[in-house]
């Protein structure tokens, strides 16, 4: 039980770190398309990590299949979701970096 | 052509399978098991299968249910993509956010099977660094934070993984 407690305390530390990084990425990025791929590092790697601490200090009961299912439909749902929002903002009119570059030089010639 | 007797025999075992999945489903998310949320339990999965059977009947193309063991040979190599493609972001984040070269690529995706689609671009959403943007006929529209990811793309590493699992399309 105890390299059980050590190893999902690490899984946990480590999770956590993750969600901080991509809040962190989140305010370092200059614009919203990579802004999302820093949201993404917390939609799945910190999920994941953090399940998998949480269901190894379960006692292998129900319990641990709940959170199974729990990862399974974030799974599914997280990159939807990402992908949903990316794909209004693009059809939106939002340009990525490149391009906004691309047109300010235009407009200053 | 199948026999009308044949065809409803298939039916019934169409829904029996599906009734074994929700139990079990409702079975493991309840915990609780007395006799009055049993039934309310046994109620529901009726309730599901009727509202099942009727929209099988407007949507002619059967969905099969797939025992999912592909999917279990699939999720851990893309759990370690994440890992790897996560670490690769995070050093991004904490070491120089201005190194990024943001690209917009269209991907070929005519060699996966129309029915994988939707699986490729999620696990190119899911992994970081790297994110669907569109999906119209057989192309893909794809995001990436660096321009190293779309090239890693194109040489169809991660598309290899999925047509040597579920086979090609023709």
């Amino acid at each position: 039980m105890f390299i059980l407690d050590i190893i999902s305390s690490v899984l946990l530390i480590a999770g956590v770190f993750f969600g901080f990084s991509g809040a962190l990425g989140l305010f370092k990025f200059p614009d919203f398309f990579t802004r999302m791929h820093a949201a993404s590092v917390t939609d799945s790697i910190a999920t994941i990590l953090i399940l998998l601490g949480l269901i190894l200090q379960t006692s292998f009961d129900i319990n641990t299949a709940k959170l199974l299912f729990i990862l399974a439909f974030l799974m599914i749902t997280s990159p939807t979701a990402s992908h949903a929002l990316a794909k209004s903002a693009r059809h939106g009119g939002l340009l990525t970096l490149p391009e906004t570059q691309v047109k300010q030089q235009e407009r200053t010639y | 052509m199948p026999s009308i007797e044949k065809k409803s025999r298939r039916n019934y075992i169409h829904i029996a399978i599906w009734a074994l999945i929700l139990s079990i489903f409702w079975l493991l998310l309840s915990g609780i098991y007395n006799p009055l949320l049993l039934s309310f339990g046994a109620v529901s999965i009726f309730v599901v299968l009727l509202v099942l059977r009727r929209i099988e009947d407007v949507d002619k193309k059967r969905q099969h249910l797939g025992t999912g063991l592909r999917l279990i040979r699939y999720i851990p190599w893309l759990i370690g993509q994440i890992l790897k493609s996560s670490i690769h972001v995070t050093k991004l984040i904490w070491g120089s956010p201005s190194k990024v070269s943001p690209t917009l690529a269209k991907i070929n995706i005519s060699n996966i099977p129309p029915n994988k689609r939707v699986l490729y671009a999620n696990s190119i959403t899911l992994t970081p660094g790297t994110l669907c943007v569109d999906l119209k006929g057989d192309e893909l529209t794809v995001h990436a934070l660096q321009k190293s990811s779309i090239t890693e793309l194109e040489e169809g590493y991660m598309e290899n993984k999925i047509t040597g699992i579920w086979g090609k399309s023709e």
